[in-house]
């Protein structure tokens, strides 16, 4: 790189960064103006579309993760003797750390994907202009209840995860070590309260509500044929990752002093 | 079904463009610039995410191990050998797919709606060893190299952590006493898969996509789908298989 070009590249950076923020607070603006008049229809079929069908590949990733989690740790449990503790130890990382974690990047994949993509190819297409000629509010019919249903989808779909995962690490934890069912509940109720869950619902919301306004607003700001809409769902995907991982660091010590 | 399909049509993908790129070569040029766009421009994303992830971590052992002992260098070990084994192959190769999944689904499903595809056929070329071939070398070396930066990053970012917010001697959480062959080896073994399932995965989402935009749109989320499943699913069946082979 010349010297001469780094500034302009700054600039470029810069400009893109603000234009994006921007265009990000506009989409979150917006909603929230919506939220008294929102499209029924449109937000039931968002809550079917990104909730409801996501429900086995959430039970996918329940398994692996409650089977995983056990077998990483029986190890440590067996070294320091905390057997009485797993329960608690594996509650634990599920709800805080593993379970919205994982859950929130595959839903980046598979709901802000798809989110970006249908929105990308309806604008490329031309049909958001179209809507805009029929005097309707595109953003109030398409924008913002899959903005809605894809926050309430993935705290919905958090609930789910973290019941089957614990299940399966109960089941796991009894068939690798043979620790009984009961001994690892009474731990996981002793030491678990509603704080702890309620923190891991409310980052699972927050990854829902980061992963829908970065999908919503690469999909609107994509231009061009079906490369760009390639390039939204690619785009979405990828700042929907690094926005979780961001996040998670901000909300763990955050929740961490609100709720416990 | 479709699950089972979405696991298993990457590996046929992968058999076949590896048997193909035996026949007929692979362009190094072309490898070498796959691995730039997949290692190069995914490093930012994995060692940002990798940095976040080693902080919230520590943050978790610090309250787990606040419980019973008070102190986190009781546990620090006990997790770099976790990180090694685990948490850094498996986010490393998360984000891996993420990044490159998207980009070479994309890029090959709007080849394929545009019928470049087909061009490329028509003058001789073959898709399985022109365009997924090098992507699959490519990224089975790239992502266990983003793996080992993303393991140093969040080893660094642990360590600053335990240091600058807990007060307690950081240094302490690089100790490799529990990490032996066996963890190295599982990770690396998981990094490799993971590289070689990632771009399978995406090509054939991407070079199965029909229609117009809306397909290219959703052979991009498949492709991520199904890679970053693949994933999760490689882990779990290496963690089982290295377990055994320890007991």
């Amino acid at each position: 790189m010349r010297a001469s070009a780094i500034p302009a590249w700054a600039g470029a950076t810069a400009l893109e960064a603000a234009q994006a923020s921007g265009a990000l607070a506009m989409v979150l603006g917006r909603t929230i103006l919506q939220l008294r008049s929102l499209d029924r229809r449109e937000l039931v079929r968002g809550l079917v579309l990104f909730g409801y069908r996501s429900l086995p590949l959430s039970g996918v990733i329940a398994t692996l993760i409650g089977a995983t989690v056990v077998l990483q740790t029986s190890l440590y449990v067996q070294r320091f003797g905390a057997r009485n503790y797993l329960g608690w130890a594996a509650g634990f990382s599920v709800v805080w750390e593993f379970g919205p974690l994982l859950l929130g990047l595959m839903m980046a994949a598979r709901v802000g994907g798809r989110n970006a993509a249908e929105l990308a190819s309806l604008n490329v297409g031309g049909q958001l202009d179209g809507l805009r000629g029929i005097s309707l509010d595109p953003f109030a019919l398409l924008v913002a209840p899959r903005v809605v249903a894809t926050s309430l989808s993935v705290a919905g779909l958090a609930t789910v995860t973290f019941a089957l995962a614990v299940l399966w690490e109960a089941a796991a934890a009894f068939f690798t070590l043979g620790l009984p069912v009961r001994v690892f509940f009474e731990s996981f109720e002793q030491l678990l309260g509603f704080g702890d869950l309620a923190a891991g619902v409310i980052k699972s919301f927050c990854f829902g509500l980061t992963i829908a306004l970065i999908s919503t607003t690469a999909g609107l700001r994509a231009q061009g044929g079906a490369r760009a809409v390639g390039h939204a769902a690619a785009a979405a995907v990828v700042w929907s990752s690094a926005a979780i991982f961001a996040l998670d660091f901000i909300l763990t010590p955050l929740l961490g002093a609100l709720l416990t | 079904m479709s699950a089972l399909a979405g696991i298993g049509a990457p590996w046929l993908l992968l058999a076949r463009a590896l048997r193909q790129s035996f026949r007929r070569g692979v362009s190094l040029r072309e490898v070498l610039r796959q691995a730039y766009e997949m290692g190069n421009r995914s490093a930012w994303l994995v060692v940002s995410g990798l940095g976040f992830f080693g902080t919230v971590m520590v943050a978790i052992a610090h309250q787990q191990a606040r419980r019973f002992t008070g102190n986190i260098t009781v546990v620090g070990p006990a997790y770099f050998e976790l990180l090694v084994r685990e948490f850094g192959p498996l986010t490393v190769s998360l984000l891996a797919a993420a990044r490159a999944a998207a980009s070479s689904s994309a890029e090959l499903a709007s080849m394929t709606v545009n019928e470049q595809v087909e061009a490329l056929e028509m003058s001789a070329g073959d898709p399985l060893a022109d365009l997924v071939a090098p992507r699959v070398l490519a990224s089975a070396v790239v992502v266990p190299a983003l793996c080992v930066l993303g393991t140093v990053a969040a080893t660094a970012s642990a360590v600053a952590t335990v240091s600058l917010a807990y007060g307690a001697d950081g240094f302490s959480y690089m100790d490799g006493r529990f990490v032996d062959w066996g963890d190295v080896a599982c990770g690396a073994s998981k990094a490799v898969l993971c590289g070689l399932f990632i771009p399978a995965a995406a090509s054939a989402r991407g070079l199965s996509a029909r229609g117009g935009a809306a397909a290219v749109g959703s052979a991009v989320t498949l492709g991520v789908v199904d890679a970053a499943l693949g994933c999760l699913v490689i882990d779990f069946f290496i963690a089982v298989l290295f377990l055994l082979a320890r007991a």
